[in-house]
């Protein structure tokens, strides 16, 4: 059997976000592609421009569908990014900012 | 380690509702957004440029719920914050050069601890990214804000125009253009207004303001009067 001589290596992104960055954008809307229990996006919204081309506007139901379905970070530096430019959402800094 | 699709070819889509960890098609966004954060003041003199923030630019329905999924929602802001999501490449500010023709549709929610404002914020970004404040050939909205005061939010959705021409807007039937009659512009500004006033759920007695940004500055005020109503 081939030694496994692993090094220590960074962190790797999580299969979710893997997908997120190598998958492709869709061509079009396509109302069949759906599990039976999701709603595809709502065909009036596209119809009117169905015939120049791609149109991709998307009803707030049918993109709540997502919500808890995709909930990984978009990137592995996000939290710290975050963290870094709003904080922690404790509302730490409203005590301190000067109330005008 | 790499999953194959096992039944059919390689042509099978497989979206993030039939597999959320392993799926390779993704839904594509009309624009670019880039999400802002506006920090609140130190109280040191800090400079505005070095509190808004640039988060992040995304261009897919997935990668959306990604950030939301992982920021603090606006009811755990700070005082003085703000959340705006822009189209990639407009800095969400007055002078911005794609702004500063433009206004923007406003409300004032003043029962803030009655206010779902997570819920009422992520509803007018979903509008924004699912392109459904405004029609195909409209070309007005530029973005969405949200602002945390001591008093009230705020949300807002920014306007390229404020229903008429506007320097180098072109010829054509295009907002800012000249090939738009002042009278269709308006008619493109008020249907973003109603369907803004939709979004947030406020009933007939409540009245959302439109108004110019440079009235707004000149007035050194944010609550210049406003130019319509709805």
């Amino acid at each position: 059997a081939p030694l496994n001589t692993k090094p220590v290596e960074p962190p790797q992104p999580s299969a979710a976000l893997q997908s997120l960055k190598s998958a492709r954008f869709l061509s079009a809307i396509n109302p069949a592609l759906y599990p039976t229990n999701i709603s595809s996006p709502n065909p009036a919204l596209n119809s009117a421009v169905a015939a120049k081309g791609k149109s991709f506007k998307y009803d707030k139901e049918f993109l709540l569908q997502f919500q808890k379905v995709f909930v990984e970070k978009p990137s592995m530096e996000f939290e710290s990014q975050i963290k870094a430019l709003i904080g922690d959402g404790d509302g730490g800094s409203a005590r301190s900012a000067s109330a005008r | 380690q790499n999953k194959q699709p096992s039944v059919a070819g390689s042509d099978e889509q497989i979206t993030v509702f039939h597999d959320k960890d392993n799926f390779n098609v993704k839904h594509p966004l009309m624009h670019k957004w880039t999400l802002w954060f506006t920090k609140p003041p130190s109280g040191k003199g800090d400079n505005w440029n070095d509190l808004l923030k640039e988060v992040i630019t995304f261009n897919s329905v997935e990668e959306f719920w990604g950030v939301y999924n992982n920021i603090a929602p606006t009811g755990e802001l700070a005082l003085k914050s703000d959340y705006h999501l822009f189209k990639e490449g407009v800095r969400p500010e007055w002078e911005d050069i794609q702004n500063k023709h433009g206004g923007k549709w406003s409300y004032q929610f003043r029962e803030k601890k009655n206010v779902p404002i997570d819920e009422l914020w992520l509803h007018i970004m979903l509008a924004a990214i699912g392109e459904t404040l405004e029609d195909e050939t409209d070309g007005e909205v530029m973005g969405v804000v949200v602002n945390v005061r001591k008093g009230f939010y705020r949300i807002g959705v920014w306007t390229r125009t404020i229903g008429k021409s506007i320097p180098n807007g072109g010829d054509g039937d295009v907002a800012g253009g000249k090939g738009r009659t002042q009278e269709k512009g308006k008619e493109v500004l008020m249907n973003i207004g109603k369907k803004f006033k939709e979004v947030l759920k406020l009933p007939p007695s409540e009245t959302v303001e439109f108004s110019g940004h440079t009235d707004s500055a000149h007035s050194g005020s944010t609550r210049a009067k406003a130019k319509f109503t709805i």
